[in-house]
């Protein structure tokens, strides 16, 4: 069997997670290159095929599967070098990215600029056309004026198109219409219809997406094609699989078609890994999962071993940002990462966040002249991370430069000691992701104390096991690829993909025909991707029914309890399932209301591997004696703590805090009270302590 | 053991209040995704808010400013003076413009927090806009009703509608028998209950937590913290007083345009900002009067929008302003049975508008230019009967047709923020509204030219064209600025006027006046141009290249650019910047 590769492309760093067979996973790190990434990805098989004494291309020759996470596609936008894009609505209806969906923050603050749309209004176009509410096509498609329209596209050197006409979704004929007249006259500009990249209701969700996707392809085809060449130049003959931002995986091609869903491809990696190691390590099968590192901590939740989808992913911040418009896992970042920057308002009110200090000058503590306090700085003032032996000693950390930097800007204003303020920054970054734990939490109805915490990043250990004792979860586990999280989740993956189809009706007057002819078209859609991807070890199916009560507009994602209708019982538990969800969530239900469905979606999941997991990747075993070191705890004072080197921990060994597990890539700090034990396969739980 | 508590004051009070806004998120999200009409579901046309035991208000993230600034404190201090006995389990539906509520149609649901020994500690307030308040016709909105008893609305002085926790059915009874569509109205005052109780149970919860002696403590720092921000922002400004007068539109029986006048006092000594609503007129035979909450929301936002300081919004900071208002003043305190009907829109907007163009004249940099009507008739109210529906009766009131933001010191004017939004609401879908009602909306976007050019211009007008389909409805509207426009502030220029036309089968154009009701048969298109900003500042003094980027856009055309921004642009669109100068100092000699 040869080897199956996981790279993922960050910000900063290039993770790869090396499988081979039975034997403990690789971790590999290298740093993200810029403009050009998949150098970083041919540096990092550099450094793993160094650590193996072969060359890279034995090592690429060996492989037999790549999957890849890459912040490429979200660069791409948040740089503004996506292509040349034009968007064509209906006539009459141009401003639709502009006007939104309407919302802002901060009500009395006027001094922010409304955003601009992502197609500026020079680039959009209307189609003189119109299909009405129920799919009836009302005006003709003028398709004379779409002739000159396209010249016109070509003379404004146009290299991507949009297409997002109002109730596509009812009846595609003008959109696919529309496509086949560019696809003539523009054959070498990609065109993206808005109908068959997320067919729902809602004209802006459906036009961002599409405007997006569409120009996102001119760079994601190079960027593939490149990354590709290079793979293959080196040898690698092995199939190239991509993560996309629900938490699946797609061939190249398919990414390349619709290269939108790779948005968000790296995080949302992080709660696959979550999943699977909370169950091996502990059977919970609900998990929150804080993926920590320079900028953000990103939190993703895990629901009855299901992984929650959102339609509200927005790039950027809420409002001012990009809707993506399509389901991605719900993640949400807050400005608590190792670089996040400690500040005091001028009424003495201290903020964490979310301004970040980045690698370059970075914290104050790397000399490199950083002048804020970061969560870095206070965490070196508390004594958690040992100078010393950052990075695996790749950086020596300046210790009184964090002092002074801390004094500084927090101690200070708010008269306290530089302990006393180091143990306020830390503790407003426990909040702050503890106050994004329980949003994220609540807006699923899950009780965050009967969640497991998950770590993953360089910068979780810091504070996870404060967030745990804070939201009164019962443990918190580090597992033993936490510095890689995201490409470890990546191999855990199926091959997926998500089909959906509107078609509306309501229990009290059940559309049995209509609805399972909806399902049978899904099923073949699903099966037909199934057959093209295959996945060695199975496939299945999932369903699920968008539903809501009458006249509500937002609907509610049920699973179905039969993938077929055959009379009033399977309504009737479709219907019991929604009061339940609504009840869970909302607090409220009307359990004698009928319900309505929306719109029904499809999963089509191939299973890759065996779905067995990296073997064990403890066995450290050469012992070593802890020493001790002096930190700070809040309400305790400064107490020596145990420190150990994970590297050298024994499955089964134990410890009570106050302590201390580092390594190269993270620090893990056990609260005083709390118990840490290293278990087989190298990972460490930590129960916190009540208080 | 958090550690020396007397110097932790900076975490313990970011602490608290990220947990008091995270309740409010979660109170707000649940009305909002589980209410059944667009009002509430798509627009946001809500409020949800903690008040403290002692009538303050205290949390009120992601609200609308008519609905929280100086309102909610009045509601809960008339609960304890009607209720002297709350238990826990109790909610009250509150909708009296006499009692401190906003007009009619606002229904607000109050429950208050009572502890394990029957103290009450806090009150949770949320207040909706309903599709129908059993109005003697098809609108929440009435500019025309002459009282209360023409208006019609039903009017609940703080009722009982649930007692430990299950339904006291009197008032709902009588709701479904005068609402029209009752499913709809009874779905949206059970999820304004749930969103209060959602707050309840977090807010229980907290206390168990920390306890209700750190609450307290809490509330008093943060009030103290809160109030020294005011003082800061306001010490900030120049002391001064200045007048502003705007004009509303005559309608509702009015024959002439309405002077507005607000008159704002800032002492930075004092750290005190002072408003006087008093110089308007005495309430008026018809809609146009705020309530006593809505008057003192409309000083209090005005204020906050014109301060360059962004502070925390709470009681504290209200304590701040002084605003000074007279019974039976159209912008004061109405006494019954005068109509409110339109309390929380058109002259709330005017009076905020005069409040915050009042401070613009204190010196640049401070203050807000006006904003435009939040309502035009493209926004109507439409109601009829929904052949697709079994002929079921619709109502609805649309969103579609806003735009109006003012220019401010700092920022062009935000799109669908007129003054008593703030662009907090949101927008429909035109596929939402399209599904839920039976009409289609032809054109939804923006005019050229239309904006109140400045420094910074106001956000440009909005023009909207929609026809019935299969059926007649109705649409009742009512859109200022179709004679007086939004004011610009400091050489800032006015926005664009409304106007509204229904173009008949015949192909005949029918003029329509600012306010009224009209049939519209399908076929038929109600044509819509709403309003627009105010700009701030010398339009002349706008930066060339954002002009450029202006017409790039196509908000400015080249024409406007040059006429009355004075920017010269070369063919490739950018800046001639050795003309522009020219231009601009030809226009300053």
């Amino acid at each position: 069997m040869g080897l199956r590769f996981a790279v993922d492309t960050g910000g900063t760093f290039t993770d790869l997670v090396v499988e081979d067979g039975d034997r403990p996973l690789e971790l590999h790190k290298s740093p993200t290159t810029l403009p050009d990434p998949t150098q970083g990805v041919v540096d990092v098989f550099g450094v793993a095929a160094a650590a193996r004494g072969v060359a890279v291309e034995e090592l690429l020759a060996d492989g037999e599967l790549l999957i890849h996470a890459s912040t490429r596609a979200i660069n791409a936008v948040l740089t503004e070098t996506t292509a040349r894009t034009a968007l064509l609505t209906t006539e009459g209806h141009e401003d639709v990215l502009l006007l939104r969906e309407g919302g802002r923050e901060g009500a009395f603050d006027f001094s922010r600029e409304y955003p601009r749309p992502f197609v500026p209004r020079s680039l959009t176009f209307g189609v003189g056309e119109r299909v009405g509410a129920g799919g009836e096509v009302v005006l003709a498609l003028d398709e004379a004026a779409l002739a000159g329209l396209a010249r016109r596209l070509a003379e404004l050197r146009v290299e991507a198109v949009a297409v997002c006409l109002l109730w596509s979704t009812a009846n595609p004929i003008h959109e696919l219409r529309v496509g086949e007249l560019l696809a003539e006259q523009l054959p070498d500009v990609p065109v993206t219809l808005s109908h068959q990249l997320n067919p729902s209701i809602r004209e802006f969700r459906r036009a961002s997406s599409a405007a997006l996707d569409a120009a996102l392809k001119p760079v994601m085809t190079a960027y593939l094609d490149t990354l590709d060449g290079r793979l293959r130049s080196l040898g690698f003959a092995g199939r190239v699989l991509m993560t996309t931002s629900s938490g699946g995986l797609l061939p190249l091609d398919a990414v390349a078609a619709a290269p939108v869903h790779t948005l968000n491809s790296g995080p949302a990696m992080a709660p696959v890994a979550g999943r699977f190691y909370a169950d091996r390590d502990t059977g919970a099968d609900t998990v929150v999962v804080a993926d920590t590192g320079g900028t953000t901590c990103d939190i993703s939740l895990v629901r009855g071993g299901e992984i929650p989808r959102t339609r509200e992913a927005w790039l950027g911040r809420r409002f001012t940002g990009i809707m993506t418009g399509l389901p991605s896992v719900e993640v949400r970042s807050v400005g608590a990462g190792g670089g996040s920057v400690a500040w005091v308002d001028a009424g003495g009110l201290l903020h964490v966040g979310p301004d970040s200090a980045g690698s370059d000058p970075g914290p104050a503590c790397y000399g490199r002249g950083g002048g804020h306090a970061t969560v870095t700085d206070a965490a070196l003032v508390l004594g958690y991370i040992d100078p010393d032996y950052f990075l695996g000693s790749a950086i020596a950390l300046d210790a009184a430069a964090a002092r002074a930097v801390v004094r500084e800007r927090v101690g200070d204003p708010l008269g306290l000691e530089p302990e006393e303020a180091a143990a306020a920054v830390l503790e407003l970054a426990t909040e702050n992701v503890v106050s994004a734990i329980e949003d994220v939490t609540v807006k699923q109805g899950v009780d965050p104390r009967e969640a497991v915490l998950v770590g993953g990043g360089g910068a979780a250990g810091l504070n996870l096991v404060a967030v745990a004792r804070r939201l009164g979860c019962r443990e918190v586990l580090f597992p033993e690829t936490g510095a890689a999280l995201s490409a470890a989740g990546a191999l855990l993956s199926d091959l997926s993909t998500d089909f959906v189809s509107t078609h509306h009706t309501s229990s009290r007057d059940f559309d049995y025909d209509g609805v399972n002819s909806t399902l049978s078209a899904l099923e073949a859609s699903c099966d037909a991707f199934i057959a093209e991807v295959s996945g060695e070890a199975g496939s299945r199916i999932e369903w699920f029914a968008e539903t809501r009560y009458p006249r509500q507009i937002w609907e509610l994602e049920v699973p179905l309890p039969s993938p077929r209708f055959r009379d009033g019982a399977d309504v009737e538990a479709l219907r019991q399932r929604f009061h339940a969800t609504h009840e869970r969530v909302f607090a409220i239900s009307d359990p004698d209301a009928p319900i309505e469905v929306v719109a029904w979606r499809a999963r089509a999941v191939s299973r890759l591997g065996s779905g067995r997991g990296p073997g064990s990747q403890a066995g450290g075993a050469n012992g070593g004696a802890p020493v001790r070191r002096p930190a700070y705890f809040s309400g305790v004072g400064v107490e020596a703590a145990e420190v150990f080197r994970l590297d050298s921990m024994r499955p089964g060994e134990a410890a009570t805090g106050p302590a201390i597990v580092e390594s190269p890539l993270t620090t893990i700090v056990v609260t005083p009270g709390a118990t840490v034990e290293c278990l087989a396969a190298g990972g460490l739980r930590v129960v916190p302590s009540d208080r | 053991m958090s550690g020396p508590d007397q110097k932790l004051d900076g975490v313990r009070l970011a602490v608290l209040t990220n947990r008091l806004e995270s309740i409010v998120r979660k109170m707000t999200n649940t009305l909002f995704r589980t209410a059944r009409s667009g009002v509430i579901n798509t627009a946001r046309d809500f409020s949800c808010c903690i008040v403290t035991g002692g009538d303050e208000l205290l949390a009120a993230a992601e609200s609308i400013p008519i609905l929280i600034a100086g309102g909610p404190e009045l509601v809960t201090s008339y609960m304890k003076e009607v209720h002297p006995v709350l238990r826990r389990g109790d909610a009250f539906l509150h909708n009296s413009p006499y009692h401190g509520s906003s007009h009619a149609a606002d229904h607000g649901v109050l429950v208050p927090v009572i502890d394990d020994d029957g103290v009450h500690r806090f009150t949770l307030v949320v207040k909706a806009h309903v599709a129908d308040c059993g109005n003697s016709i098809p609108s929440s909105m009435m500019p025309g009703a002459r009282d209360v008893y023409e208006e019609g609305a039903l009017i609940f002085p703080c009722v009982r509608i649930q007692q430990e926790y299950a339904e006291v059915g009197d008032v709902m009874r009588m709701c479904e028998a005068r609402i029209r569509a009752p499913e709809l109205w009874r779905g949206d005052l059970m999820a304004m209950v749930g969103a209060a109780r959602v707050g309840e149970r977090e807010l229980l919860e907290l206390a168990e937590e920390v306890g209700w002696a750190e609450l307290d403590a809490y509330v008093e720092e943060w009030f103290a913290y809160s109030e020294e921000r005011m003082v800061e922002a306001i010490r900030k400004l120049p002391a001064g007083r200045a007048s502003a007068e705007t004009t509303h539109d005559p309608f509702a029986g009015v024959t002439e345009g309405l002077p507005i006048r607000a008159t704002v006092e800032v002492d930075p000594e004092r750290a005190v900002i002072t408003v006087d609503l008093r110089d308007n007129p005495d309430c008026l035979p018809n809609g146009m009067n705020l309530t006593e909450s809505t008057a003192r929301a409309c000083a209090l936002t005005g204020v906050l929008n014109g301060i360059p300081d962004v502070v925390p919004v709470n009681a504290a900071v209200f304590r701040r302003v002084e605003v000074l208002l007279r019974e039976n003043c159209m912008l004061g305190i109405p006494l019954h049975p005068t109509s409110c009907s339109l309390a929380t829109t058109h002259p709330a907007i005017r009076a905020i508008n005069v409040v915050q163009r009042a401070l613009a004249e204190l010196g640049d940099g401070i203050g807000m230019a006006e904003s435009g009507s939040a309502i035009a008739a493209g926004g109507a109210a439409i109601s009829g009967f929904d052949a697709r529906r079994q002929g079921e009766r619709f109502v609805g009131l649309l969103f579609l047709a806003n735009s109006a933001g003012a220019a401010s010191p700092f920022a062009d004017g935000w799109i669908g923020a007129s003054s008593i939004s703030a662009g907090m609401m949101y927008t429909d879908s035109v596929e939402v509204d399209e599904a839920l009602y039976p009409f289609r909306v032809w054109v939804n976007r923006f005019i050229p030219d239309s904006e109140g050019a400045g420094r910074f211009r106001g956000s440009s007008a909005r023009h909207v064209e929609w026809s019935p389909v299969g059926v007649p409805l109705t649409a009742v509207w009512m859109s200022d600025g179709n004679e007086y426009p939004a004011l610009g502030a400091r050489g800032g220029l006015a926005g664009a006027l409304a106007s509204q036309r229904v173009r008949r089968r015949s192909g005949e154009i029918e003029e329509l006046p600012a306010a009224g009701a009209v049939v519209i048969e399908p076929e038929e298109r109600l044509i819509s141009f709403s309003t627009s900003g105010g700009g701030y500042g010398p339009p002349d003094e706008r930066d060339p290249d954002r002009v450029a980027l202006d017409v790039s856009d196509g908000y400015v055309t080249a024409e406007q650019a040059l006429a009355v921004y004075r920017v010269a642009l070369d063919g490739d669109g950018l800046v001639d910047r050795v003309r522009t100068a020219e231009l601009r100092a030809g226009a300053r000699s």
